[in-house]
């Protein structure tokens, strides 16, 4: 009797235990899911960079370009940051504003009076040693996601970019192909491209973009951009 | 009943004299020095001749010893080779550490490493989606410079939303730009 009560109770801690290793909580939390998402207004390729920084090590993902979606395999409590943000990326194009100031910064002359409407900037540039301040124009642009937009300064300045796709991820617009140029000549009808770049701007934050030949140049061209809703 | 010094004079190994072995049942002394000349003398003087086991002492003596040896292994055996009841607790004892040991382990890890999603998660609660998944990635501001010798510096700023500054120093800029 003794003998058969302690092997009742062996093959019970035995089955436990067994039950304990085959399917423990912790797993069964991490397992993986798959989700497909299709999109009506965006393409599935750049729904792919947009979620890519979301998804975990294991996380992967596979387009159907027929059909346009997207196939997502992933931890479920990803699954639900990605399925947010997917969400708010395949939307109808949105609009947003795009405001630039231009500014040139100077080194080497006794600080100037700082105009009113850079001294929310000021602080920034005069710790990269600028001195001086000069408004050398601002404009507005409004727009929808895949517009092109041009801004042109009375000083001769021009901008000229699109507008990319926003990415809820990082809540930012790209401003893509920015053309900084400037007319030049005597009858100032010479358009002289100074920069071309690629933005990634955070809605509501204030970029200052400098350009300059080098660190020590006495001359720099800053350019203030902020895009918001 | 005859005297020691003539019982110790006639005693010789295996004798059965009669009045050798009565003499040894009531002389002490004689026994001791008797059991010293030959050992079946004790046999003899307590049981006389009938109490000889069959097949004689030695044979008696040889079963004895091997049955003695049998026990003794059987001891020795029993002592090493576990039933399989036993085997099966001690597997089972065995499992139970660790199991116990394993969820011991597993809770540690929980314990450290969920720190950061956990605080995301409330988070989650606490803010739209949007804002939710705005702090999860950052984009470098620059994404891409139509300039292969440029440097790009992006200045560190301190808040998420504080003013970002970024230079971009590169020779073919024009000096008076």
């Amino acid at each position: 009797m003794k003998t058969r009560n302690s092997l009742i109770a062996s093959l019970l801690i035995l089955l436990v235990c067994g039950a304990a290793f085959a399917n423990p909580p912790a797993e069964k939390e991490k397992s993986l899911s798959v989700r497909t998402f299709q999109f009506k207004y965006k393409d599935a390729d750049k729904a792919a960079a947009i979620i890519k920084p979301l998804m975990s090590a294991e996380g992967s993902m596979s387009m159907q370009g027929a059909t346009n979606a997207l196939v997502v395999t992933d931890h479920a409590e990803n699954m639900k940051a990605i399925a947010n943000a997917l969400a708010q990326f395949d939307s109808a194009a949105q609009t947003f504003r795009l405001s630039v100031r231009l500014v040139a910064a100077g080194r080497g002359e006794p600080a100037g009076k700082v105009p009113e409407d850079l001294r929310d900037v000021a602080p920034n540039l005069a710790m990269l040693r600028f001195t001086t301040f000069e408004k050398l124009g601002d404009a507005e642009f409004e727009g929808k996601e895949g517009d092109a937009g041009m801004l042109e300064m009375p000083t001769g300045y021009r901008a000229d970019f699109h507008f990319g796709e926003y990415d809820p991820a990082s809540d930012s617009i790209r401003v893509s192909d920015l053309r900084v140029s400037r007319l030049t000549g005597a009858q100032r009808d010479q358009l002289t491209q100074l920069l071309k770049t690629t933005l990634n701007l955070k809605l509501g934050q204030t970029v200052i973009l400098g350009a300059a030949k080098a660190p020590q140049s006495q001359r720099s061209l800053m350019i203030v951009v902020v895009a918001h809703r | 009943m005859i005297t020691c010094h003539a019982f110790r004079a006639n005693l010789r190994p295996g004798s059965s004299e009669p009045e050798l072995l009565e003499h040894l049942r009531h002389c002490d002394a004689c026994l001791d020095h008797a059991v010293g000349v030959d050992p079946d003398f004790l046999f003899r003087s307590i049981g006389g001749e009938e109490l000889v086991p069959p097949g004689g002492v030695d044979a008696f003596t040889h079963d004895v010893m091997q049955q003695l040896h049998v026990r003794t292994t059987e001891t020795r055996l029993a002592h090493r080779v576990l039933s399989w009841p036993r085997r099966l607790a001690v597997a089972a004892t065995i499992a139970a550490a660790m199991t116990g040991a394993a969820v011991v382990w597993q809770h540690d890890e929980n314990a450290k490493a969920p720190m950061q999603p956990m605080a995301s998660a409330t988070t989650t609660k606490r803010a739209t989606p949007a804002a939710v998944v705005a702090s999860l990635t950052t984009k470098p501001v620059v994404e891409t410079y139509d300039s292969k010798n440029a440097t790009i510096v992006e200045v560190p700023s301190e808040g998420a939303n504080d003013v970002k500054v970024v230079m971009i120093f590169d020779e073919q800029l024009p000096a008076d730009l």
